[in-house]
């Protein structure tokens, strides 16, 4: 047992600690500083080694704390829980959670990479890796949640006893629910996996929570003693149910069926064909589709008409939802005159909020993903296509597609905010329609270049078309956090819209710019 | 015509795979880069296709007595896996590279004309290319690139997976191909090198060698290329 322990953390370290170094290696100005034979200095790996233990500490009881906070300690003061009721509350969270968590969050049935290469690729003794592991996961949760458990069930009114009872509780959860599914195999050689499974398993997870929150919300909740009761049969029935993990002899056969699953879709190449597959469904099989153009605009057009259900379908799909909801937000104005003047003021100063709109709204990221695997992934392996007259041709050309694609639902949500100003009650400067309209429409061609821009400069795919570059992935993030941060802003309509504009053009000239002297450099596959 | 490398080197961190290689390429002949996997071939390739920036040297082109830098409309790349623009049929694909080339090419033939050349059937023709199979994406990809008349024609084993009688074609026109540009074929299987090339060029130790058959039957021929890349350091 103890070698099986050995063998299976330095195999868990050794593959994490990779991961950790190929993350760093991924992250621009930092790959630089990581030396070549990087997997091999010993320096770097005591290194990554220190971060992998640091998170497995600051994991086993940062992740409690954040369930204890969020599932339980925000609800509760939020479901007005009358005084004197909270240890009862808390405990019938306990209960109802702790239950979702048996069959969500098993350790024993979750297919995972270590235990595929483990088991499967180097043929450890299945029994002993499952065991040696399982009781390790069991001690982490048992030190996270008697730290958690005491702090929070005291602040909550249980007694010390009680709230020690809580992490036996939650392992005897565990250990039912992973002892009646190893029966369940045994007898009908059944797995916990697969789709349909988890379907099942979610809907469950959804009608218990509705339990969880929404009967105390009406008042009701387990009795405390009952819950007490509860508990103890089930720390009761635990250990009894470790007796059958111990005892289970067909761990071998059991993971194989959920590993080599699981595994297939997990393999990076798999997963590529899976994604090209899905791609290819994206291309539409119309005979009738022809163009009468000629070179790169004969091109340009097949591609639009033959991915025309991701491009335009979708652009058109969320034009109506936009439209039908300016048309329920006008139907209040009319139907409810005293919300006009709130509406009104909400209209005047929300404008920073419809940058993440249509940040959202836009459709860059899917237009740049179709473009480079139906179409660039192939042609940039000839010469033709990388000559910088071509490169930058094909690029007018796109912006001006996407950017078509992007206006149409931000015409509808400029027009309807216009709209629904004017219903609303109006504004003293007429000029302001004209800024919403125009401003929405701006940042919807920001967008466009700003997607298309940087799909011109990084060029982030490989040749088997993964996502691999580090820059354009922050990128992504920092432009997500810019216009996650925009909502928070108030800003009068007038003031907002005019910079929105400015900054929109002033943001397009420069990137076009930096396009025609940069893309015919950096256009070119991922090595 | 000669195609010529000259002092190229190309590094990958500390690992240098193109040691300042020097060698120069003559018109009419098929030239079969043989080396070990990892040897740095497709590497090579993706250097002379602009894909990849050397870390120093250059190649150029001596076209009737005059040298001059290499241009990307010299090279045609045909890789091991085709890729060819799935989204539009293998005439549309064809219709588009003529227009893109039209003042490039001459004697200029009818799409249809085109297809035969590669025996690509008529049924076929207006199909998608995500339809097509491995062998005809393959034969599409060489057609297009032997259309665009380049001057050195890059072939990364391009053979491999095609069933007997697409490769059969394919050789055929390859051999129909060489008197007007300089073939490099790289592959890893000897007895398609020894059948379809005129030389054969070693990329051995990250270096460029011709073995010289002079002399040799095929069998010694065969064991000479196999001393020359089990030499040590290749093991």
């Amino acid at each position: 047992m103890s070698k099986t322990l050995r063998l299976s953390f330095s195999l868990k370290n050794t593959y994490r600690v990779n991961s950790i170094i190929y993350a760093l290696k991924q992250i621009p100005l930092i790959k630089k500083l990581i030396p070549g034979k990087a997997y091999q200095s010993r320096g770097l790996k005591v290194f990554a080694n220190v971060l992998f233990w640091i998170w497995e500490v600051l994991s086993t009881f940062l992740w409690k704390l954040v369930y204890f906070l969020l599932m339980f300690f925000l609800p509760m003061s939020f479901l007005g829980i009358s005084e004197g009721t909270e240890p009862a509350a808390f405990l019938h969270l306990l209960l109802i959670l702790s239950a979702i968590g048996a069959f969500l969050n098993t350790y024993m049935f979750d297919p995972t990479k270590d235990k595929y290469y483990a088991m499967i690729l180097l043929g450890m003794n299945a029994k002993e890796y499952t065991l040696v592991n399982y009781f390790y996961e069991i001690i982490r949760l048992l030190l996270g949640f008697t730290a958690f458990g005491l702090l929070f069930g005291l602040l909550a009114g249980l007694k010390v006893w009680e709230c020690l009872l809580i992490p036996l509780f939650v392992a005897g959860v565990k250990f039912i629910y992973a002892a009646v599914e190893l029966v369940r195999y045994e007898k009908n050689r059944k797995v916990v996996s697969g789709i349909s499974q988890n379907v099942a398993r979610l809907i469950l997870a959804g009608v218990l929570l509705l339990f969880a929150y929404g009967l105390p919300a009406l008042g009701i909740m387990i009795p405390r003693t009952i819950s007490i009761g509860i508990m103890g049969a089930v720390i009761f029935a635990g250990i009894l149910s470790w007796w059958k993990i111990f005892a289970f002899t067909q761990y071998h056969a059991m993971y194989k069926e959920i590993l080599f699953g699981a595994m297939v879709l997990m393999d990076p190449s798999a997963q590529r064909e899976i994604q090209q597959k899905q791609e290819r469904k994206n291309i539409s099989a119309d005979t009738g589709i022809s163009s009468n153009k000629k070179g790169f605009e004969y091109l340009n057009e097949l591609f639009i008409k033959r991915h025309r259900k991701i491009l335009w379908t979708s652009a058109i799909r969320i034009a109506v939802i936009a439209a039908l909801v300016f048309a329920g937000l006008l139907v209040v104005t009319v139907a409810m005159p005293e919300e006009k003047a709130e509406l009104n003021e909400l209209v005047m100063t929300f404008l920073p909020y419809f940058v993440f709109i249509m940040y959202v709204l836009n459709r860059g990221t899917q237009f740049t993903r179709a473009l480079f695997v139906n179409c660039d992934h192939s042609l940039l392996t000839y010469s033709f296509y990388k000559q910088p007259k071509m490169i930058l041709k094909l690029f007018r050309i796109r912006l001006w597609e996407l950017i078509k694609v992007n206006l149409l639902p931000a015409g509808v949500v400029g027009g309807g905010l216009a709209l629904l100003l004017f219903a609303s009650g109006g504004t003293a400067n007429p000029l302001n329609y004209v800024i919403i309209i125009v401003s929405v429409m701006c940042m919807s061609i920001f967008f466009s270049v700003h997607y298309l821009m940087l799909y011109y400069l990084l060029q982030p795919y490989n040749a088997g078309t993964e996502l691999k570059s580090g820059t354009y992935g922050i990128i992504m993030w920092v432009t997500y956090i810019a216009c996650f941060v925009m909502m928070k802003l108030r800003l009068p309509t007038f003031v907002f819209g005019l910079c929105t504009i400015a900054f929109c053009i002033l943001y397009s000239v420069v990137a076009c710019a930096l396009v025609y002297k940069v893309a015919p450099k950096t256009f070119r596959i991922r090595s | 015509m000669k195609f010529t490398i000259e002092h190229v080197s190309k590094s990958f961190e500390k690992k240098q795979v193109l040691k300042d290689i020097d060698f120069t390429f003559e018109n009419g002949k098929i030239y079969g880069l043989l080396g070990r996997n990892g040897a740095g071939k497709t590497t090579l390739f993706n250097c002379i296709n602009g894909d990849i920036k050397t870390d120093g040297g250059k190649f150029s082109l001596e076209v009737d007595g005059t040298v001059r830098k290499t241009e990307p409309q010299d090279i045609g790349y045909v890789l091991s896996t085709p890729t060819v623009p799935e989204f539009l049929t293998g005439r549309e694909f064809l219709k588009f590279f003529l227009d893109i080339h039209e003042d490039r090419i001459e004697n200029k033939k009818t799409i249809d004309e085109y297809f035969e050349y590669v025996s690509i059937a008529p049924e076929d023709r207006d199909k998608l290319l995500k339809d097509y199979s491995h062998g005809m994406k393959n034969k599409m990809q060489m057609l297009v690139n032997i259309i665009a008349e380049p001057r050195v024609l890059l072939l990364d084993e391009p053979l491999t997976s095609l069933d007997v009688v697409v490769a059969e074609e394919m050789k055929q026109v390859l051999r129909s191909l060489k008197k007007d540009c300089i073939t490099i074929f790289s592959t890893h299987i000897m007895d398609l090198a020894l059948d379809l090339c005129d030389e054969i060029v070693l990329l051995n130790h990250g270096v460029l060698e011709v073995v010289d058959k002079s002399d040799l039957d095929s069998r010694e021929f065969k064991e000479k290329i196999i001393t020359a890349l089990r030499e040590d350091g290749n093991e």
